[in-house]
């Protein structure tokens, strides 16, 4: 029951990724842009032009450009089917690589955010249902609000001042170690991780004394949204009939605390979910501000270079990932609440 | 006094409270009463007249943003009111139990019903887990559930409504309560099984000296099983009698009101509305129907309505009775034809229904209406009264603007509902009123024939009571035909000319309603008349010596029994019923019965006809 409901999932999952493929592919060759003047410059000769263009293979027919990306014309070199994003049209070297290098940072930076933002946001939303209109209720009011009014990079560069210039207890925003430092041999990606693999915790904390200023920056925004969830679900249930009735049964207060919880959580495991999938390619304002080359900023970078291979590439891997991400919180929806069938 | 005679239960200004400050309206205001041991009190109001909230109070509890703002809830001596939530905490549960409405509501969504049920036990018993699941396991079975072992691992979705209604009558029962607040505890539930839970109760309270305070909203079950009737008005106890006083001579307007039928039916008074001349030509008959409907992915079929025959003259009102899913409402639709018949045939005055083509049978139903169960879903919310009786206007006649308009308000005077309403939304108003609506709607095009499918289900006593009086009156007035559907057989008695009784899907007996009601020959029809709780204190089921009951479950409707189809549950089945299938036979008094035993004269009358009502 439950494998099939997976595979099938994931069959549909594969055939979204075709088809979006397949879209990107079309949508952005319809972007007002010359990637090959992009490429040779300004006032290039034709012939110059010309070469370029075949280097990009851009002369071909387009069908045939998306064949041979799709890897069904692989005497022509490897494509989606043999596992290749291609050549990136700027640097040269294949896009796997590049995204594999960028990829890890933005993943260790928000998956490490949403487990603090979680574990902070849960209790304080539990506390604002347990007494609505109480005081913590108020601030939490107030700092949502406040946190989610004013934009990600804001509030990045506010900690900079406060933590590194003023304070000094956080470090400068210049990337994911300090220059001096060599990174761990590179494993997952992940810094923190490789530190811990390559046996040095030494690295392993001043990995995470640089995330921590980008972290809590995260966390500071993200925290609000959730906890408004939290909150809004718990009073919700708390209300609910079988709450009171737990009540009437004379059932201890943790007791009834718990029946809430569960059903507040169900819902709340969706919206941070969503929001993870949606920060994969959102934090990039946060990576700009501390340097950390993340998958945002090389998205980004690809976009402003109109380099074809790489757009795909972002495109198909943070889509593929956010299915795989939706999948996973159907499952833990259905384990929460049983009235979810598979 | 001695200990045993002081008061379980002493409620002294109890006030419940919405809102704060000026804008605080309070549903219960300075609510007094007592109950002592071995007691079953019945409290009874309009609805809205906050019942629910008072039996919550009980429990010193208040659905959120309500509170308790005052008074005294005195159990056994010690007022909840004043006690920590450690000590109250005790005491709910243990000590008092309750089971509220809309069970589904109340049981936890996320935990199987039989992890809810030893949570409760837990609660307040030295129990491990394996301990609440096995009590789980005895409760369900003890409310009558079939196969406990399975059903303690369902979750509440995966219940029917009558089935979580029982679960939650079980969690409230797991610690032995002495006290049982119970809120309309049957109203999900089948006749025969809510006279089952109630002589259960009753019984309980008289053997162990517990007491229960009962909401209920139909008069049956409390001259049946209370001992004392309280009626709540305005946040507070407007009568509190002992309940043969409550029905012989009501005090309070209100509860005259309420009883003013049963009183008029005991004293012969006009039963129905107006007589039937006899041998006049019937203006509906149907002959023979037959209603299948298919299941999917099955060759296999519902066998919902099997070889009926129904005949209703001119002004002339017949009762359909029978437990849920006995094929009533089937047969009300298929004679409208909202639901195309699987076969028979369907005559309306001169003319065959089935036959006629799709423009002529519009035509036909502005003379054949029908009127639905749930008011709240049969009127379009978005739509102003003026809109929704202008639309059978629109459709069936040729009247003006104006005329229509006039025509709005004087059906709107018909059904007793002030014409400066028309601009209004259904939203807000009261079921009964919604269902004076639905009436007003059907009668708009002068029809002869109305199918009136449990239009009274819903309905708090005091509608019940103008409902019938309107029915009564429009049929008086207007010569209306009626197929009356009910389960409710205290209503059919008062409206009724004549009864037919359905059991899956076939009539097992037809008559007058004085045959039927007062000498019922089927063995079904006995069994559902001596479950059935009649308003009248000097017939308690719980004085009868013999409750007949049926046994066992009603077959699937998908694979019928061969023979009678009552043969598994009959009391009186002989051998030879298994086998042969039953025929509707006509008795000399009139009257049609499908059981070979009773038209053969076997089935002698001494077999338990006497209690019968």
């Amino acid at each position: 029951m439950l494998v099939r409901y997976i595979a099938t999932r994931l069959v549909i999952g594969v055939a979204q990724l075709v088809g979006l493929v397949i879209a990107v592919f079309f949508l952005i060759r319809l972007l007002p842009a010359d990637p090959v003047s992009r490429l040779v410059g300004l006032n290039p000769s034709a012939e110059a032009y010309a070469q370029a263009e075949r280097q990009l293979g851009l002369d071909r027919p387009i069908l045939t450009q998306l064949l041979h990306y799709l890897g069904l014309a692989p005497e022509e070199g490897p494509g989606l089917l043999q596992g290749s994003l291609g050549i990136s049209w700027v640097t040269g070297s294949p896009i796997v690589e590049e995204i594999g290098r960028h990829l890890p940072v933005t993943i260790e930076l928000i998956t490490l955010s949403f487990l603090i933002a979680f574990v902070l946001a849960v209790p304080i939303g539990m506390l604002g249902a347990l007494k609505p209109g109480g005081k913590a209720d108020r601030g939490v009011f107030i700092y949502s609000l406040f946190a989610g009014s004013q934009p990600e990079f804001w509030w990045g560069l506010l900690f900079v001042y406060l933590f590194f210039f003023t304070l000094g207890v956080a470090p400068p925003p210049l990337g994911s170690l300090s220059p001096l430092t060599s990174p761990p041999p590179e494993i997952t990606g992940m810094i923190t991780v490789d530190a811990l693999l390559a046996g040095r915790p030494d690295t392993f904390v001043e990995a995470l004394h640089h995330l921590m200023l980008p972290v809590a920056t995260l966390v500071f925004i993200l925290s609000g949204p959730i906890i408004k969830m939290v909150r809004q679900n718990m009073v919700r249930a708390l209300r609910s009939d079988f709450v009171l009735y737990a009540h009437c049964a004379g059932l201890p207060r943790w007791q009834v605390a718990r029946y809430a919880l569960r059903a507040a959580m169900a819902p709340s495991i969706t919206l941070i979910g969503i929001l993870y999938g949606f920060m994969l390619g959102g934090a990039v304002l946060v990576e700009s501000v501390f340097s950390l080359s993340g998958i945002g900023q090389y998205s980004v970078r690809a976009v402003l270079s109109f380099d074809y291979p790489a757009i795909q590439g972002v495109v198909l891997i943070i889509t593929g990932i956010s299915l795989l991400i939706y999948l996973a919180l159907d499952l833990i929806h259905a384990v929460i609440d049983p009235r979810v069938a598979y | 006094m001695t200990a045993a005679e002081a008061p379980m239960l002493e409620v002294r200004d109890l006030s419940v409270a919405y809102g704060v400050g000026r804008d605080a309206v309070r549903p219960i205001d300075g609510l007094s009463f007592t109950l002592r041991q071995r007691e079953i009190v019945g409290l009874i109001g309009e609805a809205g007249s906050g019942k629910s909230t008072a039996a919550l109070a009980l429990m010193g509890l208040a659905r959120p943003p309500g509170h308790i703002v005052g008074g005294q809830v005195a159990f056994e001596g010690r007022d909840l009111l004043a006690m920590d939530d450690e000590a109250l905490r005790r005491i709910r549960g243990r000590d008092i139990g309750i089971i509220v409405q809309n069970p589904r509501g109340a049981l936890n969504p996320m935990l199987k019903v039989g992890r809810q049920i030893g949570n409760a036990y837990r609660a307040h018993n030295k129990a491990n887990r394996g301990d609440g699941k096995r009590r789980a396991i005895d409760m369900l079975r003890m409310v009558g559930i079939n196969d406990p072992e399975r059903r303690v691992d369902a979750y509440a979705h995966e219940l029917s409504g009558g089935m979580a209604q029982r679960a939650l009558i079980a969690m409230a029962l797991s610690s032995m309560p002495k006290l049982l607040i119970a809120d309309e505890p049957t109203s999900g539930l089948d006749v025969t099984i809510q006279a089952q839970f109630l002589d259960q109760m009753w019984q309980t309270v008289q053997e162990t000296g517990s007491a229960m305070f009962l909401v209920a909203q139909e008069l049956g079950i409390l001259a049946n099983y209370c001992d004392r009737v309280l009626v709540l008005q305005n946040g507070h106890i407007a009568e509190d009698a002992p309940v043969r006083q409550f029905f012989a001579a009501p005090q309070q307007p209100y509860s005259r009101e309420i009883l003013r039928l049963e009183q008029d039916t005991a004293e012969g008074g006009i039963a129905s509305g107006g007589t039937v001349k006899a041998g006049a030509e019937p203006l509906v008959r149907i002959t023979g129907l037959v209603k299948n409907f298919p299941i999917k992915g099955s060759s296999k079929v519902v066998q919902a309505v099997h070889d009926v025959d129904l005949a209703i003259a001119p002004g002339e009102t017949l009762g359909l009775v029978g437990e849920s899913g006995s094929g009533k409402t089937t047969v009300g639709r298929c004679l409208v034809h909202l639901t195309e018949p699987t076969g028979g045939e369907i005559r309306f005055g001169d003319r065959n229904l089935s036959g006629l083509p799709a423009t002529a049978l519009r035509q036909m139903r502005a003379k054949l209406q029908i009127v639905f169960q749930d008011p709240y879903d049969s009127l379009n919310p978005r739509w102003t009264i003026r809109r929704i009786l202008r639309e059978p206007l629109d459709l069936h006649t040729e009247l003006s603007r104006g005329e229509k308009d006039s025509r709005s308000r004087e059906l709107l005077e018909m059904v007793g509902v002030d014409p400066g309403l028309i601009d209004r939304r259904p939203q807000g108003l009261g079921a009964g009123m919604l269902q004076r609506l639905n009436i007003a709607r059907a009668i708009a095009t002068n029809p002869s024939f109305i199918v009136l499918d449990e239009p009274t289900s819903v309905l708090s006593p005091r509608a019940v009571v103008g409902l019938v009086d309107l029915l009564r009156r429009l049929q008086r007035n207007l010569g209306l035909s009626y197929l009356f559907i009910s389960h409710d057989l205290t209503t059919v008695r008062y409206l009724c000319h004549r009864v037919a009784v359905m059991y899956l899907g076939q009539i097992v007996e037809k008559g007058s309603v004085d045959q039927v009601f007062n000498d019922p020959k089927h063995p079904y029809s006995k069994a559902l008349l001596a479950a059935h709780l009649f308003p009248d204190p000097g017939q308690r089921r719980v004085d009868r010596q013999d409750r007949r009951e049926l046994e066992g479950e009603i077959p699937s409707p998908i694979d019928l029994p061969k023979g009678c189809y009552l043969a598994s549950r009959c009391p009186s089945a002989k051998p030879e019923c298994q086998a042969r299938p039953q025929e509707l036979t006509i008795l000399p008094d009139g009257r049609s019965i499908r059981c070979w035993r009773v038209a053969t004269g076997d089935l002698a009358d001494q077999e338990g006809l006497q209690h019968a009502v």
